[in-house]
C-alpha cells in the first residue's frame, strides 16, 4: 500500500489495540484517538463499547471540530455525568483502552502533562492531566501516541509525574487489583511495547523506511532492540477509505501533524468548510419559508 | 415566574469576593459562560475558581484579574492552544493554583455531597500530585483487608454555578446533553446557581422527569440565560462556537485581551448575544448541532 500519511498509519495502529473487551472513554476531542476508536468499531471491533463526553454506548460518528460532541449523543444508549457512570468505568476495572499523548513520557510509563521546570513556578505550565493520573494505571491497555518521536518528548525521566502506569508486569498488576496488560507507544517512527517492570521498552515494529538506529537515537530512554524487527502494518485500502470518506473527511487528525506556522490557516480552512456545510443545510428551510 | 427565579445580575450578589466558586461543564462543553461574563461585569475579585476540565471559562476570569486562585485537573483551549492566561498567571507567580487529579477532585466533591469528611479510592499511585497537597490527599488502610487506599478530603465550594437545559422556579434542573461534573458540584456547594437555556413550568419538568439531575432542594437561584454556555457548547441545542473561541485565543494570546474583557464588561447579556450571535451565527450553530453525523447515516 502506498499513498498514505504517517498519521493514518498511526491511527490504524492505535485502532488495532481496541477489541470488544471493556469500555473506551473519550474526553477532550483528541482527533487521532477518536478516529482510531471509530475505525476499530467499524472494522475488527464492532462490539467495542464507546463513551464520548457523557454519551454512553455511542455509535461511530463523523469527526469535526464543531459536530463531534452533538453526534456522540445521537447514537448513544445512555446519558450520564462524570461521577454517575464514567468514574465507575474507570475505578472498577471496566476500562479497555486508554490512549494518551503528553508533553513528556519516560521509560517507566510516566507522563508529564503538568509542568516543565519548577512545579510551583514553571517555565511552561501545561494543561494538567484530567483523569489520566488515575486512568492510565487502571485500564487494561495504555496506549501513548506521539506525532513527533524526539528525545525532548520521549525522555529519560519526566520532569514531573502527572500520572504513571505504576505496575507494568501482569503478575504485579493482578496482585494490585489492576487488569493485566501492556503499555504500547505509537509514534511517527515506530511502535514500542513494555510489559514487564524490570525490562525496558522494546521496539515492536518499525514503520516502513525507518531503521532501528534512528529510533534509538531519538528516544531518551533505553530500548531493547531485537535482532529482527518487523515492519508496522500499513493501512489497508478499506481502512484508508473509512478514514478519509466516512470518519474524518475534513482532516481533523492531520491538524495535529501540520507544522506550527501552518496550523491556524489549516484550522480556519476546516472550520470554513464546517460553516459552509451547515449553511447549505439551512437552504431548504429558507427556501420553504420564502 | 416566582420562586427562585432571579435576573442574571443576581450572580454578582450571590458570589462574594474571595469565594470558592465551582464552575460546571467540562472540555469545551457546557461551561456557565453567561454567569462568568456577569462575574466580570459585577467586578467580583480574588475568587478561587474550581473546574474539573476548564477552558475559556477560567482562562477568561484569570485574564480579567478576577482570580486569586485556580483549582483544576485540566485547563486547555484544545485545538486553539494552551490556556494563555492560566499559563501567564502561574508562570508569572501571580495566580495561586492547586492541581488535582481528575477523579480525586470529583471524589472530593462527592464526599462533601455525602456529608463525609473524606472518601477512599484506589488512587493515582505513583503520581507526584498527592504529595504536593497533604491537606487534600492522604492514605488510609481498608479496615477489612488492610489494603492501602488514597483518601481525598471533602471539598466544599462556597458557590457552584452550573448551566442546565431547562429549570423550573423551584430549581428542578434538567440536562439533555453533557452535564460533566455539574451534579457533584451542585451537591457539594453551600449555594447553587442554576443558569439555564429556558425557565419552564413545573408541568414541563414533570413531562421529562427522567432528565432531572439536580433537584430543587439544592438550588439557591435560577437564572434564565439563553445561549448561556456560549461560546462553549450546550448540546443538543448548539455546539462550541469555534469562531468565537478562535477570536478569544487570538486576543488572549496576543495584546487584545484588555479590549476583549472591556467590551464584555461594557455590554449586558442581551447586548453580547446581539453582537456575537447576530447575523447567521446562531442559526449556523444550531444547524451544526442538528446536522452532526453518525457514520452509518453519513452519505
Amino acid at each position: 500500500m502506498t499513498g498514505y500519511e504517517v498519521h493514518e498509519l498511526m491511527t490504524c495502529r492505535v485502532a488495532a489495540e481496541v477489541d470488544g473487551e471493556g469500555v473506551v472513554v473519550m474526553g477532550s476531542f483528541t482527533p487521532l484517538a477518536y478516529a482510531a476508536y471509530m475505525l476499530a468499531k467499524l472494522t475488527h471491533a464492532r462490539d467495542a463499547y464507546l463513551v464520548g463526553f457523557d454519551a454512553v454506548g455511542m455509535a461511530p460518528v463523523r469527526l469535526s471540530f464543531t459536530g463531534t460532541e452533538a453526534a456522540a449523543y445521537k447514537g448513544a444508549v445512555g446519558r450520564w455525568g462524570m461521577l454517575t457512570e464514567i468514574n465507575s468505568i474507570h475505578l472498577s476495572n471496566h476500562g479497555g483502552v486508554e490512549a494518551v499523548s503528553s508533553a513528556q513520557f519516560d521509560g517507566s510509563g510516566a507522563i508529564n502533562l503538568s509542568a516543565i521546570g519548577d512545579f510551583e513556578r514553571p517555565k511552561v505550565r501545561l494543561p494538567g492531566g484530567a483523569g489520566a493520573a488515575e486512568v492510565i494505571k487502571m485500564y487494561r491497555r495504555m496506549v501513548a501516541y506521539f506525532g513527533s518521536h524526539t528525545p525532548r518528548t520521549l525522555v529519560d525521566r519526566v520532569a514531573f509525574t502527572t500520572g504513571t502506569r505504576w505496575m507494568v508486569g501482569d503478575a504485579a498488576r493482578t496482585a494490585h487489583h489492576l487488569q493485566p496488560g501492556p503499555i504500547v507507544v505509537v509514534t511517527n517512527l515506530a511502535v514500542l511495547v513494555k510489559d514487564e517492570d524490570d525490562r525496558p521498552f522494546r521496539i515492536e515494529s518499525l514503520h516502513p523506511g525507518v531503521d532501528a538506529g534512528t529510533v534509538v537515537e531519538n528516544t531518551g530512554f533505553a530500548l531493547e532492540v531485537p535482532d529482527t524487527i518487523p515492519t508496522t502494518a500499513e493501512p489497508t485500502a478499506e481502512q484508508l477509505r473509512l478514514l478519509r470518506e466516512e470518519i474524518d473527511p475534513s482532516g481533523t487528525v492531520r491538524f495535529d501533524f501540520v507544522p506550527a506556522r501552518e496550523r491556524l490557516d489549516y484550522l480556519r480552512s476546516i472550520l470554513d468548510a464546517e460553516w459552509a456545510r451547515a449553511e447549505a443545510s439551512l437552504q431548504p428551510a429558507l427556501a420553504a419559508r420564502a | 415566574m416566582a420562586g427562585k427565579v432571579a435576573p442574571l445580575e443576581a450572580v454578582g450578589d450571590l458570589v462574594a469576593d474571595g469565594d470558592v466558586v465551582a464552575l460546571g461543564g467540562a472540555w469545551f462543553a457546557n461551561h456557565p459562560m453567561a454567569a462568568v461574563r456577569q462575574l466580570l461585569r459585577s467586578g467580583r475579585r480574588d475568587l478561587h475558581a474550581m473546574t474539573v476540565v476548564g477552558s475559556i471559562d477560567v482562562d477568561l476570569l484569570a485574564g480579567a484579574g478576577s482570580l486569586a486562585h485556580l483549582s483544576f485537573s485540566m485547563v486547555t483551549l484544545e485545538a486553539f492552544g494552551l490556556a494563555p492566561n492560566m499559563r501567564r498567571g502561574i508562570e508569572g507567580g501571580t495566580l495561586g493554583f492547586t492541581e488535582y487529579t481528575g477523579l480525586g477532585l470529583l471524589i472530593g466533591l462527592e464526599a462533601q455531597g455525602r456529608g463525609v469528611p473524606y472518601l477512599p479510592y484506589r488512587g493515582p499511585f505513583g503520581s507526584d500530585i498527592p504529595a504536593r497537597y497533604p491537606d487534600i490527599y492522604s492514605s488510609v488502610h481498608c479496615p477489612f483487608s488492610g489494603e492501602e487506599l488514597t483518601a481525598v478530603r471533602a471539598i466544599a465550594p462556597d458557590v457552584a454555578i452550573v448551566h442546565a437545559t431547562r429549570c423550573d422556579a423551584e430549581g428542578n434542573a434538567q440536562w439533555d446533553g453533557t452535564s460533566g461534573p455539574d451534579v457533584e458540584m451542585a451537591k457539594a456547594a453551600r449555594r447553587v446557581i442554576v443558569t439555564c437555556e429556558e425557565v419552564v413550568s413545573r408541568e414541563e419538568i414533570v413531562a421529562r422527569a427522567h432528565h432531572t439531575k439536580v433537584p430543587g432542594y439544592y438550588v439557591t437561584a435560577v437564572v434564565e440565560a439563553p445561549f448561556g454556555a456560549h461560546p462553549t457548547s450546550h448540546v443538543p441545542l448548539y455546539p462550541q462556537d469555534a469562531w468565537e473561541l478562535m477570536d478569544y485565543a487570538a486576543a488572549a494570546g496576543g495584546d487584545g485581551l484588555r479590549a476583549y474583557v472591556d467590551r464584555l464588561r461594557a455590554e449586558d447579556e442581551p447586548g453580547y448575544r446581539a453582537r456575537v450571535l447576530g447575523g447567521d451565527r446562531a442559526r449556523v450553530l444550531r444547524a451544526l448541532a442538528d446536522e452532526a453525523q453518525l457514520v452509518e447515516t453519513a452519505t
